[in-house]
């Protein structure tokens, strides 16, 4: 899916400001980004989907306040999320009896262009022809073993394994068409 | 097309980054593997460890739905309101009622008087807050803070004007606890005791603070508490001092002050605080220096004392750049900077005191190092899960990474204690690192609970715990590995 341009961003918003119905276009356009954004920061899969949850419930309930001022969307997404983070962090080092302290520091990881990347793989698991897609499904998001996945869907674990293969080459062979596309692409665009 | 071979090896790979959540991983054979043919898909792998859950998506857009009609339909929607009042047992209610009139501006919404004379309840409106009270009544274990000596529980009291409000309060006869000042999360407040034993917190709203904001200021106010002596009762009692996290290396090592040069002019590092022997100028009794966002603590070694240089996790932007600074400033080539596969950059140096320092910066991407601070410590021991197990037992230490090598020793494993990690590494037997043992300083909330605790999972005394003139309650134990640990609660801040 490409980014939309400013121009469709804004007037998508406009539009959910009106009717909180159309949020969930919104929605659709940044799930992957925001869940990238939060995955890295947290340890596991339940505070991930918590947090992201949070991000656009908080959204939903603050989108009238949204000032269009520029920025995309997406950095006033990050910036709930970074804040649910943080809170998420104070709370627990409250809860262990400590002072307030830095939370871990994560400029390192705060790189757009990867958060970016991260959220173009995601969409396109879900392009890919359905026996792969769900032994990645299967093997990555819900973290099942080879034999499991081979009882579960009644195949040999040989033929997962060729599928787990497969899929890989071929989401390795869309980032590659992807960033020689890009390359290609003149630099200027701004509008 | 795949072949057997490539499909077998890939899985390896994947298996090794996988694991199932909180297995060991065997970074070792993942790069062994990866060293082969494979090596482009590694990242790609990686990544795919963040792929969210199938359904998560959906059920989220489902609920996001479902909050978005009700937002536009249930606008009128009769509200119930969950609220919470105190109810405040008084020794003198029918007095206390007129002080809260003169004092808080309140006004008396309904009042029932006992045929003996007591308020049997009362509800008062303070500005739009309800408040109930009633005379105390001992039969039924319903007590004043009089009778109890004092109570626990502040009222907190949101006014348009605290300025105005306090003056009103102390004119009407309550006490200054706290006066009005600003507040770092953005309220201008202060603490007024009435005659009647409880404590207000008055507080008007100033300004939204962002949590970076309040941070940056704590850090800012931490800074110069230790001048500004028991202001608060409350900062005082904060049982980490302020600036520190729960765990800090204490270096004890010769030439400590040209240490203190060392890391300045290599690692930007603040000195905060200098302690010299008296008569004897060029020894270091105590030292803090700040580097990043965590405090290291430095003293010359002594006969009682022995030496106990560290290793050192230092985090940093550029590892080349504060590498070749390090090795400017004296210290001495250990390892070359380089990339480690399992997501840092970084190289090892030693300095004239005998600490190694191990420079790095996280891989971006990398979620490996998300919980380290600017200096992190590094243990050694030739059981490391022993040493694991006693940081659990006797610290309530929490593993949260442990990498093993296919043959049981651990390259690299991290605890969580308080607010910070201890790294540690160690194989089976002794190897080169094993008989460094390091010293650390532990802030913990109850010291004498921690010092029983950690003798009960086997540390041995060094010393029993007892009020330091410094502020803090301390006590020494050595575990069973050697290292030294002073176990710390900060009870007041005091001015040197």
């Amino acid at each position: 899916m490409p980014p939309k341009d400013a121009h469709d961003e804004r007037l998508l918003i406009a539009a959910a400001q009106k009717d909180p119905a159309r949020f969930t276009e919104l929605y659709e356009e940044h799930f992957e980004r925001v869940y990238a954004f939060v995955a890295r920061r947290l340890r596991n899969r339940d505070d991930a989907e918590d947090v992201t949850s949070e991000v656009f419930r908080d959204a939903l309930a603050n989108l009238k306040s949204f000032e269009y001022r520029g920025a995309p969307f997406a950095s006033w997404l990050y910036r709930i999320a970074s804040n649910a983070i943080a809170d998420r962090w104070r709370h627990a080092t409250r809860e262990q009896g400590t002072a307030l302290a830095d939370p871990p520091d994560d400029s390192a990881q705060a790189n757009p262009e990867a958060v970016e990347s991260r959220a173009r793989l995601f969409r396109q698991v879900a392009t890919l022809p359905a026996d792969q897609r769900r032994v990645i499904e299967m093997r990555f998001a819900e973290g099942r073993s080879i034999a499991e996945i081979a009882r579960q869907i009644g195949r040999s674990s040989g033929a997962v394994k060729q599928l787990q293969f497969r899929a890989i080459q071929n989401l390795r062979g869309s980032v590659e068409t992807r960033s020689r596309a890009k390359a290609k692409k003149p630099v200027s665009k701004n509008g | 097309m795949a072949n057997n071979t490539q499909s077998e090896q890939l899985d390896k790979i994947i298996s090794a980054l996988l694991g199932p959540p909180g297995a060991p991983v065997s970074r070792a054979e993942a790069a062994r593997a990866a060293n082969m043919t494979l090596a482009p898909v590694f990242e790609l792998i990686r990544d795919l460890r963040d792929l969210p859950r199938p359904n998560f998506k959906a059920r989220l857009k489902a609920d996001l739905e479902r909050r978005a009609s009700m937002a536009s339909t249930a606008k009128a929607a009769p509200e119930f309101r969950v609220s919470a009042t105190p109810y405040l047992s008084v020794r003198g209610a029918s007095a206390a009622i007129s002080f809260y009139e003169k004092a808080l501006g309140a006004t008396v919404l309904s009042r029932i008087d006992q045929p003996d004379g007591r308020v049997g309840h009362a509800e008062l409106n303070i500005g739009g807050a309800k408040i109930y009270l009633a005379d105390e009544f001992p039969e039924i274990d319903f007590r004043s803070p009089q009778s109890l000596g004092g109570s626990p529980v502040r009222v907190h009291l949101d006014v348009p004007d605290v300025d105005e409000s306090a003056r009103r309060m102390v004119a009407a006869g309550a006490t200054v606890v706290r006066p009005v000042a600003d507040q770092f999360y953005g309220d201008r407040s202060g603490q007024f005791r009435d005659p009647f034993g409880y404590t207000w917190t008055l507080s008007t709203h100033k300004e939204d603070v962002s949590p970076e904001e309040m941070r940056r200021r704590v850090a800012a106010e931490s800074q110069r508490a230790p001048k500004a002596p028991a202001a608060s009762p409350e900062k005082a009692a904060n049982p980490v001092r302020g600036g520190f996290h729960t765990v800090t290396p204490y270096l004890i090592i010769p030439h400590a002050a040209d240490w203190i040069d060392f890391v300045t002019r290599a690692f930007g590092a603040e000195e905060r605080f200098r302690a010299k022997r008296p008569g004897a100028e060029d020894i270091i009794m105590h030292a803090e220096v700040k580097i990043g966002d965590s405090m290291l603590e430095v003293a010359d070694a002594n006969p009682e004392y022995p030496p106990t240089p560290s290793t050192l996790l230092l985090r940093v932007n550029d590892p080349d750049a504060v590498y070749a600074r390090a090795v400017e400033a004296g210290a001495t080539v250990f390892d070359p900077v380089t990339d480690h596969d399992y997501g840092s950059r970084g190289g090892t140096v030693k300095d004239a005191s005998g600490n190694r320092w191990h420079i790095f910066t996280p891989t971006p991407g990398s979620n490996l190092f998300a919980a380290f601070g600017s200096v992190t410590p590094h243990l050694y021991a030739t059981e490391p899960v022993r040493l694991i197990e006693f940081l659990e037992k006797a610290f309530g230490g929490e593993e949260i990474y442990r990498a093993e090598m296919p043959g049981g020793g651990i390259p690299h494993a991290q605890v969580r204690i308080g607010d910070s990690i201890v790294a540690l590494a160690g194989g089976r037997g002794p190897g080169p690192y094993t008989s460094m043992q390091s010293t650390l300083h532990l802030y913990v909330p109850d010291t004498d609970a921690l010092y029983v605790q950690a003798l009960a999972a086997g540390a041995a005394p060094i010393q029993p715990p007892a009020d330091q003139p410094y502020g803090d309650r301390s006590a020494g134990v050595r575990d069973p590995f050697g290292n030294r640990w002073f176990i710390a609660t900060h009870m007041k801040d005091v001015a040197f």
